[in-house]
């Protein structure tokens, strides 16, 4: 439980140091941004209490709230199970206290049981559940309170109606129900094509003070355009750890110490003058780097904070326990890839925590893909809600292992939602979703924004003309803007009002009573 | 008469380029001299480079058009040059990859009763065809294909089809060498694209239940495979409205009407159109072997007979359920739409030459599309022809080019040297980790968005401020470029995939794919030398001599000991780290990871 063993007079010798190599490795790369990226900001003295990192998750493909947060109320039971249970392959989900039916088909309504009902502190007269595997998402919404739920989320300009939605000049985000545009729109507030999303633009308003920028913005996993800032570079991390180019752990290649340094300048230098090769230059000197600090700074995965030390030999990560979930297609444990990536964020929390790394405020990114469930959606949604549940959990726990639940929220995103109309065994790309907010600073236990009515569509089309929130084929019109969320958090973390408005212009559009949902305590 | 008004279209491109060329090298200072046409003069200005001039041109070219420059290539070209290399190139058969899974299948099951080849033997051919096969340039122009219509392996039911993604490999190969409309139907019913993008047993709407069509197809085959979201000028740039506003090409009512177009498509099946066929494939326990790649048939009793409106065309409601017809129809309309020369050509050329081409070379690309000079639209020879025969892909700058995928700096490391298979199936195998690995296997993308996209603009980047596209660089990452490095040094020293321990009765105890690196040993004592050879076999003059002089310099720290007699393994042993080293600070190179 104790944070390890720090060395104050140490660290500091090594970051100075590190800036210097690295600003001498620079030096010929001509690459201004990259000096930027890696210069000392604030030599502020670090202190736990004032750590604070956002972790975004995102669920690729675009989840499926409608089945994930459901409201349970006769009303709106009977519009669900009415417009969800479809041949040839119903995705309804069975009512609360339904028994799982062990000889069902694996994935299906009935295999899995009923939803699990939670019980909202402001259940806006109505009743609500999650998930049938979301059983540990329950009990930290009811119980630890660490849960929140954010209805109906999603992509907006400004406040919009219905009846505004249908007006060709009122202002909508671009590209609606197009993937790659709205993973786009919901990172960056812009279809694919930007090149900086909110999640950088806030730690480039706070970046200045870490001492060590390049830790400012981490993903662990591809790369994502949430991360990027106008001068915030986005890190990659393995979910294993950084990786060391070239050398072993003796500093060699082929046995040779001079070929494992000359690899680092052949791969970490741009000679000449070509864009590209500068381009790629510089990443593989960042990644030398960076590898050089976390090296002695990352608490090992076996770690009984993060992993389950083996008997014997080396840590394998797809056998460690803490990773493990139970696939509900098979009924067995399997790895879950999305807790190793949350266990390497865990890590590096912990070494931002003990200051180790140079940073007071951190953006994280995970996910998971595999959410556009056009079809077979009973087996492969909940196979993934099974690992976000685990995952969550994990995660969670490693915190509180850590004491380092109250510096961390954790947030979920998605392309979009999806129709709440069937396609026979899968559902077609919506707009606005359901999502959860995570961690010690939350009010959990409640919804943010108002659940939107769920109703039946009209007799002779797909409009859903009972419903004030539900567009064609019942997709949802969101009722809340992301940029409600990212401003909740971006205040969470300590930028200003005004800083705030520049990250997020379309704030500006919504009430200032509305800009702060209010889901995170000071 | 054809002839020479095709080169004069090329003089007039030529002209274009250049001064393109100029203009970026006033902002980025200083481009790349281009060796070779010194020497002043008063001959005009080359007007169609028929043939390399030196053997670095001809392997610059080859890294286009094959996965790897090698001795045999270069010769070829500088022998017949380019335009009759892929004349030559397009006219040898292909070898099914499908084949190669069924043999190879054969063997798995009579070795173990029980046992079937899966997707590693799709890898296998992959491979075997990439770093050995004699039609370089179908295969390369195929992956490329499969970057555009991209299924994956990834996804479970695909995944578990690997005969048939190595059937679809081969329809690309075929079908991506003829014409467009066609590539486009055969993708649109081939079934392994039916479980990606779930078309396959796609149902017309119930209104009774209000359950409706699955609108995943009509979608990307709209957005991605064909017309692209924004209706472009022939030259790639998006058409603007008022307000200068992108002008886009279908709204969620288009997507609605084609939708009901790829509803009742399913098996090919003995007792089609059965109602058991559609769903499952057979009937009465019969169904047809082949299922997986036969294309998809229409079965009228799930087939949407409404009013099908989309991009302006209209297909009536039919009185008798057509679903061929709505097919051929929507597969029309879309080939004939005034994006896809530019939307595909753009994206053969950054597959194949250059990620940020000049409107003059997608222009030029488009034009063969829309007319092969023969009034064939759509032929997709003529437009690779295209694409490797403009000037502007025989011209360097320090904007041009682009990254090296993965996939394609692994493949010409195995070309450049002569590498063999012990077992002769080429077991690479899954390279996914991008820790370990290449962060990218052949036929599993992430998603049906491929592994990058081709407007992808890396934050933070020198190509960034100059607004250049880098799709390639989705990929790379602090992780990457480590892993990457790690893959090859021990790629290197031990081999590349599989470890076999006995071939044949041969105890082998190593990895399948095994380099001779008989002339490179032979210049282990020479370290200089060493560098030299290795850096012009893979980076066609790029790795300079600076590089080579520092390279050198580590090279010769690995000491080969004085001979004693008794001593040759350390001899050896010691040569051949000389040599790993050697090609390992080249690999690692931005060098050679950026194809100029």
């Amino acid at each position: 439980m104790s944070p390890p063993v720090s060395h104050p007079m140490n660290t500091s010798r090594r970051l100075f140091l590190q800036h210097g190599s690295i600003l001498s490795a620079l030096a010929g790369t001509g690459a201004p941004l990259a000096l930027n990226l890696l210069a000392a900001g604030s030599a502020a003295a670090q202190t736990a209490g004032d750590y604070r990192a956002v972790v975004c998750l995102f669920l690729f493909g675009g989840n499926d709230a409608y089945n994930m947060v459901l409201p349970t109320d006769t009303a709106s039971w009977n519009a669900y199970t009415a417009t969800r249970n479809q041949a040839p392959d119903p995705i309804s989900l069975l009512a609360p206290g339904t028994a799982p039916v062990g000889t069902a088909a694996a994935g299906s309504p009935a295999r899995l049981g009923g939803v699990l009902p939670i019980a909202p502190l402001n259940a806006q007269s109505r009743t609500f559940a999650l998930h049938p595997l979301m059983g540990s998402l329950q009990t930290m919404f009811d119980s630890d309170r660490r849960l929140a739920i954010l209805p109906n989320i999603g992509p907006l300009v400004a406040p919009t109606t219905k009846a505004q939605y249908a007006q060709a000049s009122y202002p909508k985000p671009a590209r609606l129900f197009s993937h790659n545009d709205q993973q786009s729109t919901w990172q960056s507030l812009a279809p694919e094509g930007a090149s900086a999303g909110w999640g950088g633009r806030i730690a480039d308003a706070l970046a200045a003070t870490n001492t060590r920028t390049v830790f400012t913005s981490v993903s662990a996993t591809g790369s994502a355009v949430w991360l990027s800032g106008r001068s915030v570079r986005q890190y990659q991390v393995s979910p294993a750890g950084a990786i060391r180019l070239g050398a072993n752990a003796n500093g060699q290649v082929y046995g040779s110490t001079a070929v494992a340094d000359a690899l680092n300048r052949m791969a970490g230098t741009a000679r000449g003058t070509h864009v590209l090769q500068a381009d790629m230059a510089a990443v593989a000197q960042r990644s030398i780097d960076a590898e050089a600090l976390l090296r002695t700074t990352l608490r090992p995965a076996s770690d009984s904070a993060f992993g389950t030390a083996p008997p014997s030999g080396n840590y394998n990560p797809n056998n460690d326990p803490k990773l493990q979930y139970t696939n509900p297609i098979t009924g067995n444990s399997a790895f879950n890839a999305l807790a190793q990536q949350l266990q390497v964020v865990a890590r590096m929390v912990d070494a931002g925590m003990s200051g180790a790394t140079g940073v007071r405020r951190q953006v994280f990114f995970v996910s998971l893909g595999g959410f556009d469930s056009h079809d077979f959606q009973n087996r492969n949604q909940a196979d993934n809600l099974a690992r976000v549940a685990q995952a969550l959990r994990y995660f969670d726990t490693t915190l509180g292992a850590l004491n380092a639940r109250a510096n961390v929220t954790t947030f979920t995103g998605s392309d979009f939602g999806r129709t709440f109309t069937s396609n026979g065994d899968g559902t077609d790309h919506g707009w606005g979703s359901h999502h959860f907010v995570m961690g010690g600073a939350v009010r959990g236990g409640d919804l943010y924004g108002r659940f939107p009515t769920l109703g039946l569509k009209n007799a002779n089309n797909n409009n859903f003309d009972s419903s004030a929130d539900q567009l064609g084929n019942g997709a949802m019109l969101p009722g809340t803007s992301v940029d409600q969320l990212g401003s909740t958090l971006a205040r969470w973390f300590g930028l200003s009002d005004s800083q705030i408005l520049d990250v997020f212009p379309n704030l500006a559009n919504f009430d200032a009573g509305v800009r702060n949902l209010g889901f995170l305590t000071a | 008469m054809t002839r020479s008004f095709l080169k004069r279209k090329a003089t007039a491109l030529v002209f274009t380029t250049m001064f393109t060329m100029l203009l970026a090298a006033c902002g980025g200072g200083g481009g790349s001299g281009d060796g070779g046409n010194g020497g002043g003069g008063s001959t005009p200005p080359p007007v169609v480079v028929e043939k390399p001039a030196t053997r670095a041109e001809a392997a610059r070219f080859l890294t286009q058009a094959t996965f790897g420059p090698n001795d045999a290539a270069i010769d070829r070209v500088m022998d017949i040059g380019y335009a009759a290399w892929i004349d030559e190139q397009f006219a040898l058969p292909a070898t099914s990859h499908r084949s190669h899974w069924e043999a190879r299948n054969a063997e798995i099951a009579a070795a173990t009763p029980g046992s079937t080849a899966g997707q590693d033997q799709v890898f296998e051919s992959f491979w075997k065809q990439a770093v050995t096969g004699p039609d370089q340039l179908r295969q390369r122009t195929a992956f490329a294909l499969s970057q555009i219509f991209v299924i994956s392996m990834v996804d479970g039911n695909v995944g578990n089809d690997p005969r048939s993604v190595a059937a679809w490999l081969d329809m690309l190969g075929d079908q991506g060498l003829g014409t467009y409309r066609g590539l486009l139907e055969s993708v649109s019913r081939h079934p392994m694209m039916g479980y990606y993008l779930s078309h396959l047993r796609n149902q017309k709407a119930d209104p009774r239940t209000g359950r409706v069509p699955d609108e995943n197809y009509a979608r990307e085959v709209m957005q991605l495979f064909s017309i692209g979201l924004v209706e472009l000028n022939e030259d790639g740039t998006a058409r603007t409205g008022t307000g200068g506003a992108a002008l886009e090409t279908y709204t969620p009512v288009d997507i609605s009407g084609m939708a009901r177009v790829f509803t009742g498509f399913s098996w090919t099946c003995p007792d089609w159109p059965d109602n058991n066929c559609f769903f499952s494939g057979s009937n009465g326990g019969v169904s047809n072997p082949d299922r997986g790649f036969l294309p998809m048939k229409g079965y009228p009793q799930y087939h949407s007979t409404e009013v099908k409106t989309f991009l302006g065309t209209s297909i009536a409601a039919q009185t008798t359920s057509a679903p061929d017809a709505s097919l051929a129809t929507a597969m029309d309309t879309l080939a004939n739409h005034a994006n896809v020369g530019p939307f595909i050509g753009r994206q053969l050329i950054q597959r194949l030459v250059t990620s940020n081409p000049s409107a003059a070379y997608v222009t030029a690309v488009s034009r063969v599309f829309a007319n092969n000079g023969s009034g064939v639209r759509g032929d997709m020879k003529a437009v690779v022809k295209a694409v490797l025969m403009n000037p502007e892909a025989r011209t360097t700058s320090d904007t041009s080019g682009k990254l090296r995928e993965p996939v394609l700096r692994l493949s010409a490391y195995l070309r450049a040297f002569p590498h063999s298979s012990d077992t002769g199936y080429w077991r690479v195998g899954n390279t996914d980790n991008a820790g370990t690995s290449l962060g990218q296997t052949p036929l599993r993308a992430p998603s049906v968005f491929n592994f990058y996209r081709p407007g992808y603009v890396a934050p933070g980047t020198q190509s960034a401020t100059r607004n250049m596209a880098s799709p390639e660089m989705q990929l790379v990452s602090e992780t990457t470029a480590a892993g990457f490095v790690n893959y090859m040094r021990d790629n290197l020293s031990s081999g590349v995939g599989a470890t076999n321990t006995t071939v044949n009765g041969v105890v082998r105890n190593r990895r399948d794919v095994q380099p001779d690196f008989t002339a490179e040993l032979a210049l282990a004592g020479d370290a200089p030398a060493l560098m030299a050879r290795v850096a012009d076999r893979l980076s066609y003059g790029n790795f300079g001599a600076a590089a080579q002089t520092d390279a050198a310099a580590a090279v010769t720290s690995i000491v080969i000991p004085a001979a004693t007699g008794s001593n040759q393994a350390a001899i050896d042993t010691a040569k051949r780290n000389r040599v790993n080293a050697a090609v390992l600070l080249v690999l690692a190179s931005p060098e050679f990871q950026v194809q100029k």
